[in-house]
């Protein structure tokens, strides 16, 4: 940059093109950086559905060491989206609203476009509009070193514009990215990369494929579960709908978001066991096991851990607005410190603490069946009998229910003894106790211990 | 369908044997790489120690170790070590692998007796991972799907997931927490089913060594790369179905290595998802005898014996230089 002589007090703070390419490129995962491109499919599909339903919307990835594409027929990019603001860094003030929309940093898909390779194109074709772009990174870098070093513009290389009569199977978006990066096309080649990235895809996008929306990665379409709990007439999930409105959260007096959170629990799995987060339909945390959500002395809570691995939680933040929900830009987590979160966050500690100790008494359960101190397993019986349902369709109420567990049976309390000792002394105490099982040796020698120690 | 006689001969394991003298077969061929003696053998020997005996005494090798997990019985392993040269460690291979010294030309057969597992790909990961150019590395494991289980195990699948039992849906739960993310999540339950699991296992080894390698490989100059190139794919079922799959690891640098090894004029080598099952006949001493005396014959059709069927006789044209005999299985 050259000095500004005009006016010897002013520091140079502006951005440089290096700054996105190299620098923003890695923070985000390389799975995460391809689900940031589905997110602007996702907004093109809500400008053109606002209803939510994406019947006939697909998306497709096909990627390979060479190449990387993605199409969508979701409707395009209008052109005046594009000039303005699709490939802005950063999102302006002024840009047009996507009620619901996942796309809302300004960064994904020039971060990802970077993140992969060298080159990329952009063809759109929307009901009255078309336009190319073609973009060669290592060029478009090649301005800041010349006079023009504050160009920060993109040409379209085609563009047409108030068309009639665009064929309804055109309209769409197709994003290519070539000359790849050597550890990209490396990753796309490995049949384990693609798998991860198809997990990540089917669960991050799982709430829009259930609207209809389908994704296929070379040409596989990917299945995705609904999120389910637990339900039957003795259990039924907790749920709380919280909606935060006002000029706090963004200085205009109709901003609004939606929490809705659901507790319950679901099929026992030490892996999935925890909190799940989604923003505008976008799951953001999967299975959260940290302080990020409830866990922990940060929380006054106990540690995840096996005995609560039926546990689920299930958060969903919506708003019209998405700058107000509280997703990193890499959407790969949430902004802890964002006043949304933090009140939700409260709710969904005490919302959980009742299926918590429910959990902690089954443990319980199971273990004073195991010592003989109780017969019936309450509790187990009542996961047992109940059936896995989507949130959607639940019958839920503002509190966890489920059965207390059964006061101790009458009688003296018990304690459990236990110790070893060589196997042929034990095989011989059986047989002089005349006795099969070695809970019953242990219970005949102390029985004649006390026999004979009491008396004295 | 045959007799049950004629399905499995229940006194012996042949198509392991069979599998045994074949792989022996194809380690012959790596001299273009370094004298099959020289190489190190790593594997399981168990008591019986089998293929300790056929590789030291096929192909000469001496330097030789076998992992045992079952620690408790050092003794009777100790006892039953066939050769001075035959060193034992008491560990699981998991515990095993990373210690050793890897910079020595290396046969690896991991034999399990379970079904592939994440404990399983982590062994294959280190082996992958520290291999020198021009090693071996072999896996077999058991690729029998679960069949139907008791009611006891779908109560608790039911208990556990909130759904009602279903058999694929059961068998991808289990393999799915065998494996647990290196599941492809397009693979359907009802792809276990028969030889689906072997299938799968086999996509799934593969898939393991070729992301070890790709992250080994990241800083090497191109001729240093490491390349797996898979040379074996065995199913075959001695009782349960069993997967075998193996290679060779080497530098892109030694690719006509590689190729000297002529690998494909084996019959029974198979570079990629078919696989090559070892079907055994189950003939008699008498019958086998015949057979030999006509053996070998490029045309099986001309091969004539009372009361066979043709099939068996083809499958043990195919196999009789590998075929085992009751001495065999009884002094080894």
């Amino acid at each position: 940059m050259p000095e500004n002589p005009a006016d010897p007090k002013r520091i140079d703070a502006s951005p440089t093109k290096e700054f996105f390419i190299y620098m923003l490129t890695r923070d985000i995962p390389l799975t995460r950086a391809i689900l940031d491109l589905v997110d602007n499919s996702l907004d093109g599909a809500r400008r053109m559905r606002p209803n939510g339903d994406f019947d006939g919307l697909w998306v497709r990835a096909e990627l390979d060491k060479d190449h990387f594409k993605i199409a969508d027929n979701c409707g395009g990019i209008p052109v005046d989206i594009a000039r303005h603001y699709a490939f802005r860094f950063g999102r302006s003030k002024d840009a047009p609203l996507t009620p619901g929309s996942v796309g809302q940093f300004g960064v994904g898909m020039k971060r990802t476009f970077f993140k992969l390779g060298r080159h990329f194109s952009v063809h759109s074709v929307t009901s009255s509009s078309r336009f190319n772009m073609d973009i060669d990174v290592a060029q478009w870098m090649a301005l800041d070193e010349s006079e023009k070093a504050d160009e920060w513009h993109f040409e379209f290389q085609n563009i047409e514009d108030k068309l009639i009569d665009v064929p309804k199977n055109e309209v769409g978006t197709r994003l290519e990215v070539t000359q790849l990066y050597d550890t990209v096309g490396e990753s796309f080649g490995l049949e384990n990369f693609l798998t991860r990235l198809k997990q990540e895809m089917s669960l991050a996008h799982s709430i829009s494929m259930d609207k209809g929306l389908a994704i296929t990665v070379n040409t596989i379409p990917l299945r995705h579960e609904p999120q389910t709990l637990f339900e039957s007439d003795q259990m039924k999930p907790a749920f709380i709908e919280r909606t935060y409105q006002g000029e706090l959260l963004n200085g205009k007096p109709d901003a609004r978001v939606n929490v809705k959170l659901y507790a319950g629990v679901a099929e026992r799995s030490l892996h999935d066991g925890g909190w799940y987060v989604f923003c505008n339909g976008r799951m953001v945390i999967r299975a959260d096991q940290t302080s990020t959500t409830i866990w922990g002395q940060t929380h006054g809570m106990r540690q995840y851990h096996p005995d609560v691995a039926y546990f689920r939680g299930y958060a969903y933040f919506d708003s019209d607005d998405a700058g107000l929900l509280p997703w990193t830009t890499t959407k790969t987590g949430v902004d802890i410190d964002s006043a949304v979160y933090k009140s939700a966050q409260l709710e969904m500690v005490e919302i959980s603490k009742p299926v918590l100790t429910f959990l902690s008494n089954l443990a319980k359960e199971k273990a004073a069946i195991e010592s003989g101190d109780i017969g019936d397993s309450t509790l187990e019986e009542a996961i047992h009998s109940a059936e896995a349902k989507r949130t959607d369709s639940l019958a839920v109420t503002r509190v966890f229910v489920a059965p207390q567990p059964r006061p101790r049976p009458p009688g003296p309390r018990m304690a459990r003894i236990q110790y070893s000792k060589p196997l042929t002394e034990v095989e011989k105490a059986k047989e002089l106790l005349d006795v099969h099982t070695f809970t019953a040796v242990g219970e005949k020698t102390f029985e004649y211990f006390m026999h004979y120690e009491e008396k004295q | 369908m045959a007799s049950s006689y004629r399905r499995i001969n229940y006194s012996v394991r042949p198509a392991k044997a069979i599998e045994r003298k074949m792989l022996c077969d194809a380690f012959r061929r790596l001299s273009p790489f370094a004298k099959v003696a020289t190489y190190r053998y790593l594997g399981f020997g168990s008591i019986y120690f089998t293929d300790f005996h056929l590789f030291h005494r096929a192909l000469g090798m001496e330097d030789m170790l076998s992992m045992e997990k079952d620690a408790d019985a050092e003794e009777c392993f100790l006892f039953n070590k066939p050769y001075n040269c035959v060193r034992l460690d008491c560990r699981p291979a998991s515990a095993v692998l990373p210690e050793l010294d890897w910079r020595a030309k290396s046969i690896v057969w991991l034999d399990y007796d379970g079904k592939l597992d994440e404990t399983v790909l982590s062994d294959i990961s280190t082996v992958a991972a520290r291999s020198y150019s021009g090693s071996v590395l072999v896996i077999s494991v058991n690729a029998h799907v679960e069949g139907q289980p008791n009611e006891t195990v779908r109560q608790q699948y039911k208990a556990e997931t909130g759904l009602a039992f279903d058999l694929d849906a059961y068998r991808l739960r289990e393999l799915h927490n065998r494996v647990g993310e290196a599941l492809p999540p397009e693979v359907l339950g009802s792809e276990l089913r028969g030889g689906g699991l072997a299938r799968i296992s086999r996509k799934l080894i593969d898939n393991r060594i070729e992301e070890t390698l790709s992250d080994r490989n990241g800083l090497l100059p191109s001729e240093k790369k490491m390349l797996y190139r898979q040379i074996l794919n065995f199913n075959y079922s001695d009782g349960a179905r069993m997967l075998t799959v193996g290679g060779i690891l080497f530098e892109a640098g030694d690719f006509e290595k590689f190729e000297a090894c002529s690998f494909n004029e084996l019959d029974f080598i198979r570079f990629g998802e078919e696989a090559y099952a070892i079907d055994v006949p189950c003939l008699t001493m008498k019958e086998m005898r015949h057979l030999n005396a006509q053996l070998p014959e490029a045309e099986a059709a001309a091969l004539s014996l009372p009361g066979v069927s043709t099939s068996d006789i083809r499958r043990y044209a195919e196999l009789y230089r590998y075929f085992p005999t009751f001495t065999e299985a009884i002094f080894t």
